[in-house]
């Protein structure tokens, strides 16, 4: 079994607001290096509901599918199913939650998990090894695609320090 | 990661789309340089030269099966990926934090 990636840092806002510029404008900060055109203009669309769609629009109108909303609990949490235009049997899943602290600032904390779901009892270890690689390919290939978009325009790779 | 560092970066590897495909039709299963030639559009010296580079990546192992050798997925290109998710959350994080500790609420 594969761990889930966790991550949990705390920002000067309130959680409403916090939850608001993460899932109303993800365009503004999703690094664009991950995502399935390369573009750095692309749109990120999320659709705030239970079973809304999570996509990516291309300057000249292209969607790439992300993935899907699977719960909705604004200002405290939201999942979404993360499968990169793959089987929805090969996603995996993101949590996020917004805990609220006395002082106005929010603890924000990621769960990326799931990647379990690639082995099965009785599956052979190398079945759940390929399982392993099926979920993670998308990530993989996305990333791999949007690198070599970026070559391709020679512009310099852009980081923000933590 | 256990094992040596691999002698090319994985994501440089990936940066052409026959070696995509390759690694695409990989994760569905074991296959000979033959079969993997005959579901790609490109030569069979072509797919042997993209298998090498992959193989330098550390996403390919090759394993002699009888008189063929058989290409797979090395298991440890899983946790190279893995990493690389990590830093994308990483990334998106500290992005994250600068925009909305500069922005005020809508309403």
């Amino acid at each position: 079994m594969i761990e889930p990636i966790r991550l949990a840092f705390e920002v000067d806002c309130p959680a409403d607001h916090a939850f608001d510029v993460w899932t109303g404008r993800i365009s503004a900060w999703w690094p664009a290096d991950h995502t399935v055109s390369g573009e750095a203009d692309a749109a990120v669309v999320l659709e705030p509901r239970p079973g809304g769609r999570i996509f990516e629009r291309t300057v000249s109108g292209v969607e790439h599918e992300w993935g899907e909303i699977v719960t909705w609990e604004p200002p405290g949490r939201f999942v979404y199913l993360w499968h990169l235009r793959r089987d929805r049997a090969d996603a995996t899943e993101v949590e996020i939650r917004f805990i609220e602290r006395g002082d106005a600032t929010t603890l924000v904390e990621i769960e990326h998990r799931g990647w379990e779901v690639l082995g099965a009892e009785g599956e052979s270890w190398r079945d759940r090894n390929n399982g392993g690689w099926a979920t993670l390919l998308p990530h993989f290939v996305a990333a791999a695609r949007a690198d070599a978009g970026r070559r391709r325009r020679r512009r310099p790779r852009r980081r923000q320090a933590l | 990661m256990a094992g040596p560092a691999p002698a090319r970066d994985p994501f440089d590897a990936l940066g052409d789309p026959n070696r995509r495909a390759i690694v695409e039709l990989l994760a569905g299963g074991d296959r000979s340089v033959q079969q993997l030639a005959d579901a790609l559009p490109i030569s069979r010296p072509a797919v042997s030269r993209h298998l090498r580079l992959l193989k330098e990546a550390g996403l390919v192992v090759e394993e002699p099966r009888g008189t063929r050798r058989i290409y797979r997925l090395h298991d440890e290109g899983v946790a190279a990926v893995r990493g690389y998710l990590e830093r994308v959350w990483g990334d998106a994080a500290g992005r994250f934090r600068v925009v909305v500790e500069n922005t005020t609420p809508e309403r």
